[in-house]
Protein backbone atom coordinates (compact mmCIF):
# COMPACT_ATOMS: atom_id res chain seq x y z
CA UNK A 1 0.00 0.00 0.00
CA UNK A 2 1.37 3.56 -1.07
CA UNK A 3 1.13 6.17 1.60
CA UNK A 4 -0.39 9.76 0.78
CA UNK A 5 2.03 12.30 1.49
CA UNK A 6 -0.09 15.47 0.64
CA UNK A 7 -2.67 15.20 3.76
CA UNK A 8 0.71 15.52 6.13
CA UNK A 9 2.52 18.28 3.90
CA UNK A 10 -0.93 20.24 4.05
CA UNK A 11 -0.89 19.87 7.67
CA UNK A 12 2.83 21.11 8.40
CA UNK A 13 2.21 23.71 5.81
CA UNK A 14 -1.05 25.39 7.85
CA UNK A 15 0.86 24.94 11.33
CA UNK A 16 3.82 26.32 10.22
CA UNK A 17 1.59 29.41 8.49
CA UNK A 18 -0.68 29.63 11.38
CA UNK A 19 2.35 29.73 14.27
CA UNK A 20 4.86 31.80 12.16
CA UNK A 21 2.20 34.44 10.98
CA UNK A 22 0.88 34.62 14.67
CA UNK A 23 3.84 34.96 16.18
CA UNK A 24 5.56 37.60 13.57
CA UNK A 25 2.33 39.50 13.53
CA UNK A 26 2.20 40.71 17.48
CA UNK A 27 6.22 41.00 16.84
CA UNK A 28 6.19 43.42 14.24
CA UNK A 29 3.09 45.07 15.13
CA UNK A 30 4.88 45.38 18.39
CA UNK A 31 8.13 47.46 17.07
CA UNK A 32 7.07 48.74 13.53
CA UNK A 33 6.76 52.52 13.50
CA UNK A 34 4.27 51.85 10.15
CA UNK A 35 2.66 49.41 9.56
CA UNK A 36 1.91 49.83 5.84
CA UNK A 37 5.55 48.56 5.06
CA UNK A 38 4.89 45.38 7.02
CA UNK A 39 1.54 44.76 5.25
CA UNK A 40 2.91 45.24 1.67
CA UNK A 41 5.75 42.96 2.31
CA UNK A 42 3.08 40.05 3.62
CA UNK A 43 0.77 40.77 0.53
CA UNK A 44 4.68 40.59 -1.90
CA UNK A 45 5.35 37.66 0.20
CA UNK A 46 1.94 35.61 -0.57
CA UNK A 47 1.59 37.07 -4.14
CA UNK A 48 5.19 35.16 -4.64
CA UNK A 49 3.86 31.92 -3.32
CA UNK A 50 1.10 31.35 -4.72
CA UNK A 51 2.82 32.64 -8.25
CA UNK A 52 4.69 29.56 -7.51
CA UNK A 53 2.01 27.49 -6.65
CA UNK A 54 0.08 27.93 -9.51
CA UNK A 55 3.27 27.26 -11.67
CA UNK A 56 4.46 24.22 -10.12
CA UNK A 57 3.86 20.93 -11.76
CA UNK A 58 4.52 19.52 -8.04
CA UNK A 59 1.43 18.30 -6.33
CA UNK A 60 3.38 18.60 -2.61
CA UNK A 61 4.92 22.26 -3.52
CA UNK A 62 1.88 23.60 -5.32
CA UNK A 63 0.02 22.51 -2.49
CA UNK A 64 2.54 24.06 0.57
CA UNK A 65 3.03 27.23 -1.35
CA UNK A 66 -0.95 27.64 -1.58
CA UNK A 67 -1.66 27.40 1.72
CA UNK A 68 1.35 29.30 3.20
CA UNK A 69 0.54 31.98 0.37
CA UNK A 70 -3.13 32.40 1.80
CA UNK A 71 -2.13 32.25 5.64
CA UNK A 72 0.84 35.77 4.31
CA UNK A 73 -2.10 37.32 2.77
CA UNK A 74 -4.50 36.66 5.94
CA UNK A 75 -1.67 38.35 7.56
CA UNK A 76 -1.04 41.31 5.87
CA UNK A 77 -4.93 42.20 7.08
CA UNK A 78 -3.86 40.82 10.59
CA UNK A 79 -1.88 43.45 11.18
CA UNK A 80 -4.59 45.89 11.89
CA UNK A 81 -6.47 43.78 13.43
CA UNK A 82 -3.82 43.84 16.10
CA UNK A 83 -3.05 46.79 15.99
CA UNK A 84 -7.15 47.16 17.21
CA UNK A 85 -6.46 44.70 19.70
CA UNK A 86 -3.79 47.31 21.20
CA UNK A 87 -5.73 50.15 20.95
CA UNK A 88 -8.62 48.46 23.12
CA UNK A 89 -5.93 47.22 25.59
CA UNK A 90 -6.40 43.41 24.69
CA UNK A 91 -2.95 43.01 23.37
CA UNK A 92 0.57 44.99 25.32
CA UNK A 93 1.51 48.41 23.61
CA UNK A 94 5.50 49.05 22.89
CA UNK A 95 6.05 52.48 24.90
CA UNK A 96 8.80 53.28 22.66
CA UNK A 97 6.33 52.85 19.30
CA UNK A 98 5.23 56.30 17.77
CA UNK A 99 1.51 54.34 17.19
CA UNK A 100 1.35 52.79 21.02
CA UNK A 101 2.85 55.85 23.12
CA UNK A 102 -0.13 58.07 22.82
CA UNK A 103 -2.83 55.15 23.46
CA UNK A 104 -0.89 54.54 26.31
CA UNK A 105 -0.69 58.24 27.64
CA UNK A 106 -4.72 58.88 27.11
CA UNK A 107 -4.52 55.98 29.11
CA UNK A 108 -6.47 53.75 26.72
CA UNK A 109 -4.21 50.63 26.19
CA UNK A 110 -1.69 48.78 28.57
CA UNK A 111 2.17 47.38 28.53
CA UNK A 112 0.21 44.68 30.19
CA UNK A 113 -0.05 41.22 28.22
CA UNK A 114 -3.22 40.22 30.19
CA UNK A 115 -3.66 36.74 28.32
CA UNK A 116 -0.05 35.65 29.46
CA UNK A 117 -1.09 33.45 33.02
CA UNK A 118 -3.30 30.38 33.94
CA UNK A 119 -6.91 30.49 33.38
CA UNK A 120 -8.45 30.85 37.33
CA UNK A 121 -11.75 29.89 36.49
CA UNK A 122 -13.66 32.53 37.53
CA UNK A 123 -14.11 36.01 35.92
CA UNK A 124 -11.35 38.59 36.66
CA UNK A 125 -11.33 42.15 35.88
CA UNK A 126 -8.48 43.69 34.50
CA UNK A 127 -7.79 45.94 37.69
CA UNK A 128 -7.75 42.94 39.24
CA UNK A 129 -5.06 41.50 37.14
CA UNK A 130 -3.37 44.43 37.09
CA UNK A 131 -3.13 44.37 40.18
CA UNK B 1 -1.55 25.88 -14.56
CA UNK B 2 -1.83 23.90 -11.70
CA UNK B 3 -4.56 25.46 -9.27
CA UNK B 4 -4.42 22.47 -6.86
CA UNK B 5 -2.33 24.76 -4.47
CA UNK B 6 -4.33 27.96 -4.72
CA UNK B 7 -7.68 26.37 -4.06
CA UNK B 8 -6.00 23.97 -1.18
CA UNK B 9 -5.22 27.81 -0.06
CA UNK B 10 -8.30 28.86 0.35
CA UNK B 11 -9.94 26.21 1.64
CA UNK B 12 -7.09 26.25 4.89
CA UNK B 13 -8.17 29.50 5.23
CA UNK B 14 -11.50 28.48 5.67
CA UNK B 15 -10.93 25.26 7.96
CA UNK B 16 -8.86 27.86 9.99
CA UNK B 17 -11.70 30.52 10.20
CA UNK B 18 -14.14 27.77 11.30
CA UNK B 19 -11.06 26.92 14.02
CA UNK B 20 -11.31 30.43 15.69
CA UNK B 21 -15.43 29.40 16.49
CA UNK B 22 -15.46 25.96 17.28
CA UNK B 23 -12.12 27.33 19.78
CA UNK B 24 -14.58 29.84 21.21
CA UNK B 25 -17.73 27.41 21.62
CA UNK B 26 -15.37 24.71 22.94
CA UNK B 27 -13.84 26.23 25.57
CA UNK B 28 -17.36 27.65 26.24
CA UNK B 29 -18.83 24.26 26.55
CA UNK B 30 -16.17 22.10 27.81
CA UNK B 31 -13.42 24.10 29.27
CA UNK B 32 -9.52 24.43 28.01
CA UNK B 33 -8.62 21.10 29.95
CA UNK B 34 -9.76 18.65 26.81
CA UNK B 35 -6.62 20.39 24.81
CA UNK B 36 -4.49 17.01 24.89
CA UNK B 37 -7.67 15.07 23.34
CA UNK B 38 -8.39 17.88 21.01
CA UNK B 39 -4.32 17.99 20.26
CA UNK B 40 -4.57 14.22 20.10
CA UNK B 41 -7.53 13.75 17.20
CA UNK B 42 -5.48 16.53 15.10
CA UNK B 43 -2.64 14.36 15.24
CA UNK B 44 -4.85 11.12 14.42
CA UNK B 45 -6.32 13.07 11.68
CA UNK B 46 -3.03 13.77 10.40
CA UNK B 47 -1.90 10.11 9.96
CA UNK B 48 -5.01 9.02 9.10
CA UNK B 49 -4.80 11.38 6.10
CA UNK B 50 -1.65 9.30 4.65
CA UNK B 51 -4.12 6.40 4.01
CA UNK B 52 -6.32 8.35 1.53
CA UNK B 53 -6.09 7.63 -2.06
CA UNK B 54 -7.72 11.03 -3.12
CA UNK B 55 -5.03 14.02 -3.03
CA UNK B 56 -7.99 16.36 -2.09
CA UNK B 57 -9.35 14.29 0.62
CA UNK B 58 -5.48 13.70 1.78
CA UNK B 59 -5.03 17.09 2.13
CA UNK B 60 -8.28 18.41 3.63
CA UNK B 61 -8.07 15.79 6.33
CA UNK B 62 -4.08 16.92 6.84
CA UNK B 63 -5.62 20.82 7.17
CA UNK B 64 -8.31 19.99 9.50
CA UNK B 65 -5.86 18.12 11.65
CA UNK B 66 -3.50 20.91 11.75
CA UNK B 67 -6.65 23.21 12.77
CA UNK B 68 -7.45 20.88 16.04
CA UNK B 69 -3.60 20.97 16.74
CA UNK B 70 -3.35 24.84 16.37
CA UNK B 71 -6.97 25.01 18.20
CA UNK B 72 -5.75 23.16 20.97
CA UNK B 73 -3.27 25.70 21.80
CA UNK B 74 -5.79 28.44 21.41
CA UNK B 75 -8.00 27.05 24.06
CA UNK B 76 -6.04 28.10 27.06
CA UNK B 77 -5.63 31.50 26.34
CA UNK B 78 -9.53 31.61 24.62
CA UNK B 79 -10.20 30.69 28.55
CA UNK B 80 -8.54 33.43 29.80
CA UNK B 81 -10.33 35.84 27.18
CA UNK B 82 -13.72 34.49 28.53
CA UNK B 83 -12.16 35.24 32.27
CA UNK B 84 -11.59 38.83 31.64
CA UNK B 85 -14.67 39.47 29.81
CA UNK B 86 -14.15 39.58 25.98
CA UNK B 87 -15.77 36.90 25.57
CA UNK B 88 -18.78 34.93 26.94
CA UNK B 89 -17.75 33.02 30.71
CA UNK B 90 -19.34 30.03 31.00
CA UNK B 91 -20.25 29.83 34.97
CA UNK B 92 -22.02 26.70 34.95
CA UNK B 93 -19.44 23.58 35.67
CA UNK B 94 -17.60 21.86 32.99
CA UNK B 95 -17.38 18.09 32.40
CA UNK B 96 -13.84 17.34 33.35
CA UNK B 97 -11.96 15.43 30.89
CA UNK B 98 -10.40 11.70 31.49
CA UNK B 99 -7.11 12.04 33.21
CA UNK B 100 -7.81 15.63 34.63
CA UNK B 101 -5.65 16.11 37.52
CA UNK B 102 -2.63 15.10 35.19
CA UNK B 103 -3.57 17.54 32.55
CA UNK B 104 -3.67 20.28 35.29
CA UNK B 105 -0.03 19.37 35.83
CA UNK B 106 1.16 20.57 32.24
CA UNK B 107 1.29 23.58 31.26
CA UNK B 108 -1.13 23.92 28.58
CA UNK B 109 0.86 25.12 25.07
CA UNK B 110 0.03 28.08 22.81
CA UNK B 111 1.64 29.80 20.27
Amino acid sequence: MTLNGIGVVAALATFLGVWVGHVAVRKVEYRAPDLRAPMLVALIIGLALEVVALSSTSLYLSGACGILGMTAWFDAAEFRRQFKRVKKGHAPANPNNPRHAPLLTEGKATTIDLLKREPMGQVITYKEQAA
Amino acid sequence: MNLFGLALGLAALLIIGLGLVWVIRGEYTLGYLWWPYVMGLGGALICVSLFFTSDWLSALIGVLGASLVWGSTELKEQAVRAELGWYRFNPNPKPQPPFVEIIKKIKAPHL
